[in-house]
């Protein structure tokens, strides 16, 4: 009877130290903190990282597939600094002038106020050997009479120096006579380069470059 | 019959404490397991906060590259600074950070540009709301936003910034 007794002890002790762990295993996995809770929750994190590693080398391939990796002109009108940049490289500074700021009033009231054009402009054309034609302003400005539109004498030879950058409207990069100037506001709006600078920009740079002035 | 019962109850001892040790080396093992993955768990939220800031800036990047306005990335970790303008540099810039900084009170990630003062004495400030001022390297004391973070530039950089950005501009702050 004894041993019957001590059998059947033996027989609990051992379901309750084998069957415990399996039976209560399904119940645990649901409970907070629990070992298996914390592997599915380290399992989430894994997926997450991975999803999120996924989702920002597709943006930063996106991001890089948008820069077209061409030379592109940036004008800062407050410094009177030109920069030719290729991405994040500088490819040259040069010293510019930019737009006066001036006003110049005729007395018929036609006005013009001389700063250079700002946003996102184009190179449209180049050109050898500029002529300049002068604009009304020129004559109003040095109190001349304003000759007709097709006049001879508004083709003026050699003050622009040997290249031009067009970028539309009457405004360019090219040289300039006023070399002392440079690095101040002293244009009518176009951008005023030295003639070494100029003569880099003119070979580097082609038709549809980008120019960015502010 | 006694020899019979000895046996088994030998048998049944052993038994028991063949189970007792093998609990104990299951509940060491579990905890090794727990102290592990809690470990993992902790490396994983860092990568993935670090993760989370990174899409953030590519977002505010991709955002700005399909927009008309320029914008600004300050980083905090280089003191360098850039002027963008979609995907285009137009201007690099060096600052020095206020003591404030250094204490990392100006958290990463997006501000826009609520002010631009300019005093008559050409003194330029930019602020963004009460998080951050930028200024000329010159004022020890500003009177706006007294107890923001500052950034200061050279005269020059922080005269050709001013008169690029306007109110509204975003800026984003890296470390």
């Amino acid at each position: 009877m004894q041993t019957r007794k001590k059998v059947i002890l033996a027989g609990l002790l051992f379901s309750c130290c084998v069957m415990t762990p399996s039976s209560a295993r399904a119940e645990e996995a649901a409970k907070p903190g629990t070992i298996d809770a914390l592997r599915d929750q380290t399992r989430a994190m894994e997926q997450e990282t991975a999803a999120l590693e996924e989702e920002n080398r597709g943006l930063r391939k996106m991001l890089k597939d948008m820069d077209d990796g061409d030379i592109y002109l940036v004008v800062d009108t407050e410094s009177n600094r030109l920069t030719m940049r290729q991405g994040n490289r500088i490819l040259l500074t040069a010293v510019v002038g930019t737009g006066s700021r001036q006003f110049v009033k005729e007395e018929t009231g036609r006005n013009w106020y001389f700063e250079s054009p700002t946003g996102a402009l184009t190179v449209l054309g180049k050109e050898r050997n500029p002529v300049w034609i002068r604009p009304d302003w020129s004559y109003v400005e040095e109190n001349m009479p304003v000759p007709p539109v097709d006049d001879p004498d508004r083709i003026v030879r050699g003050v622009l120096g040997k290249y031009a950058l067009i970028l539309g409207n009457g405004y360019k990069i090219h040289g300039t006579k006023f070399t002392d100037l440079l690095g101040t506001h002293f244009t009518h709006g176009c951008i005023s380069v030295g003639d070494e600078d100029l003569e880099k920009l003119y070979r580097t740079v082609k038709i549809g470059t980008k120019v960015y002035i502010y | 019959m006694q020899s019979v019962m000895m046996k088994s109850k030998t048998a049944c001892l052993l038994i028991l404490l063949s189970l007792f040790f093998a609990g104990i080396e299951v509940n060491g093992q579990e905890q090794e397991e727990r102290d592990l993955l809690l470990l993992q768990q902790k490396a994983l939220a860092k990568k993935i906060e670090t993760l989370r800031r990174e899409q953030d800036f590519l977002l505010f990047e991709k955002a700005l590259y399909a927009t008309d306005s320029k914008y600004l990335i300050i980083n905090l970790r280089t003191k360098k600074g850039q002027l963008k303008y979609q995907n285009r540099v137009l201007k690099d810039f060096r600052f020095t950070a206020s003591a404030s900084l250094a204490n990392g009170v100006l958290k990463t990630g997006a501000l826009t540009l609520t002010r631009k003062k300019e005093d008559p004495g050409q003194k330029h400030v930019l602020l963004f709301g009460r998080s951050l001022v930028i200024q000329w390297q010159r004022p020890a004391r500003s009177p706006y936003a007294a107890n923001a973070p500052r950034l200061s530039l050279t005269q020059g950089d922080l005269q050709s910034i001013f008169y690029a950005v306007e109110e509204g501009t975003r800026a984003y702050v890296v470390r």
